[in-house]
């Protein structure tokens, strides 16, 4: 319910565009907003041309919808994350917390390849510290994405590192080469 | 290199099902043919891709962690944009990157079955609409994408389109429900019935080059085969269709 609220303010200003651009002509609009609302359309592309066969044709529409459908799924969930977290008395929001509230909403499917992947992420990015202490921070890559941890230092890094995220100036294809 | 068998050699119950594989249906033969056979190939093919999915996550490494499909600090502003979202984990939206991929995936798979079902080559909103209007999980999109595009467009030639609860889309019901179909070309027996999905390699086994056509259409249908025989070992998981035997 609150997310179906947020999820009508948040994006009042796109339902407006969308209706008018199923009346009429015009392109959506939405400059700096929309880019802040949608993933890039062409990472988007990419990714559905896999799931379609070499000679298979998408029309903008079907893109630009597959965009807003990405946008409400991750408000979707994470409404969820959070609310989950809320009764628990947790600040911050973490990969269990998404795994769970996707198989709450019923995207069970997901959660086993999504747990695997989250398992390898935390090795991963824990023998890249490990190296990174030798190689002096060589991949960005841990700057922005420590180990987590519960303790209360730990979630002081994470608040930090969360900070540095955001200063990056992120191209459309890697994470943290710049 | 990843073959083609990959998806389903991965499948136990491929391995061990003893299912029959249901032949080609003739073109004379009953109205219920046609549809199952076209929504085991669904079914088939969705269940190859969870099983795929589940193979890659195992063999994820550091470069994908680095080189993110999608950008991560713009899923971050998605999940900010809700207030009472306070603090993120980094984990988070690498978490969600991988997550959106496999929405927009099958998504994707389930909006191209309908194009196929209408004779299209192209992708379009209102495919995207059938998808989200026949599975349950996509419910919570019903408000983007407004349903009645798709009842706008002329009944589907299996009449998915015309709505149908989901429910009856795995039912006897579609079958005993609708007229015979007959192929628009007016050969009198031809080979390959119109109904048929056609054979394509599906390009979301990412080890195989993404947008190159690696032709080998033969194999595919020799996965599909397969396929058929692991959906019947694994029916149980699948709760929406649960095949009759042919």
């Amino acid at each position: 319910m609150m997310m179906m609220d947020l999820g009508f303010l948040e994006g009042g200003a796109g339902m407006a565009d969308a209706g008018h651009d199923e009346s009429g002509s015009p392109p959506r609009s939405g400059g700096v907003r929309e880019q802040d609302r949608f993933l890039p359309i062409a990472n988007i592309s990419r990714i559905m041309k896999k799931a379609v066969p070499a000679n298979g044709k998408i029309a903008k529409d079907a893109k630009e919808t597959l965009q807003e459908c990405v946008s409400e799924f991750i408000s979707f969930v994470t409404s969820e994350a959070s609310d989950k977290c809320q009764k628990e008395k947790r600040k911050t929001i973490n990969g269990e917390d998404l795994l769970f509230a996707m198989g709450t909403l019923g995207f069970e499917e997901y959660v086993d390849p999504l747990k695997i992947y989250l398992h390898k992420y935390r090795e991963v990015i824990g023998d890249s510290k490990l190296s990174s202490k030798a190689g002096d921070g060589s991949v960005k890559k841990d700057t922005i994405g420590p180990h987590s941890g519960a303790s209360s230092s730990s979630a002081q890094g994470m608040v930090g590192a969360y900070t540095q995220g955001m200063g990056y100036m992120q191209p459309q294809y890697h994470n943290g080469d710049t | 290199m990843d073959n083609q068998q990959l998806p389903y050699a991965g499948q136990p119950a491929a391995a061990g099902a003893g299912a029959p594989v249901p032949g080609v249906p003739g073109a004379g033969g009953p109205p219920a043919v046609p549809h199952h056979h076209l929504l085991q190939q669904q079914q088939a093919q969705l269940q190859a891709f969870w099983a795929y999915q589940r193979q890659e996550a195992e063999r994820a490494s550091a470069s994908d962690f680095k080189n993110h499909q999608l950008p991560l600090a713009r899923i971050k502003k998605i999940m900010k944009a809700d207030e009472d979202v306070r603090m993120i984990s980094a984990e988070a939206p690498v978490l969600f990157a991988k997550a959106c991929e496999l929405f927009i995936l099958e998504l994707t798979i389930r909006s191209w079955l309908h194009a196929e079902e209408n004779k299209r080559r192209t992708l379009q909103r209102n495919d995207v609409a059938a998808a989200i209007a026949r599975t349950d999980v996509f419910d919570f999109l019903v408000d983007i994408v407004p349903r009645e595009e798709a009842k706008e467009e002329p009944g589907s030639a299996l009449g998915f389109a015309a709505g149908g609860p989901a429910g009856a889309v795995g039912a006897a019901g579609p079958a005993a429900g609708l007229p015979y179909y007959y192929p628009p070309m007016g050969q009198p027996a031809p080979m390959m019935p119109a109904w048929h999905v056609p054979a394509w390699d599906p390009a979301w086994q990412q080890g195989a080059a993404p947008d190159v056509d690696q032709g080998a259409a033969g194999s595919f249908s020799e996965e599909g085969q397969q396929g058929f025989a692991g959906h019947g070992g694994a029916a149980a998981s699948f709760p929406p269709a649960p095949p009759s035997s042919e």
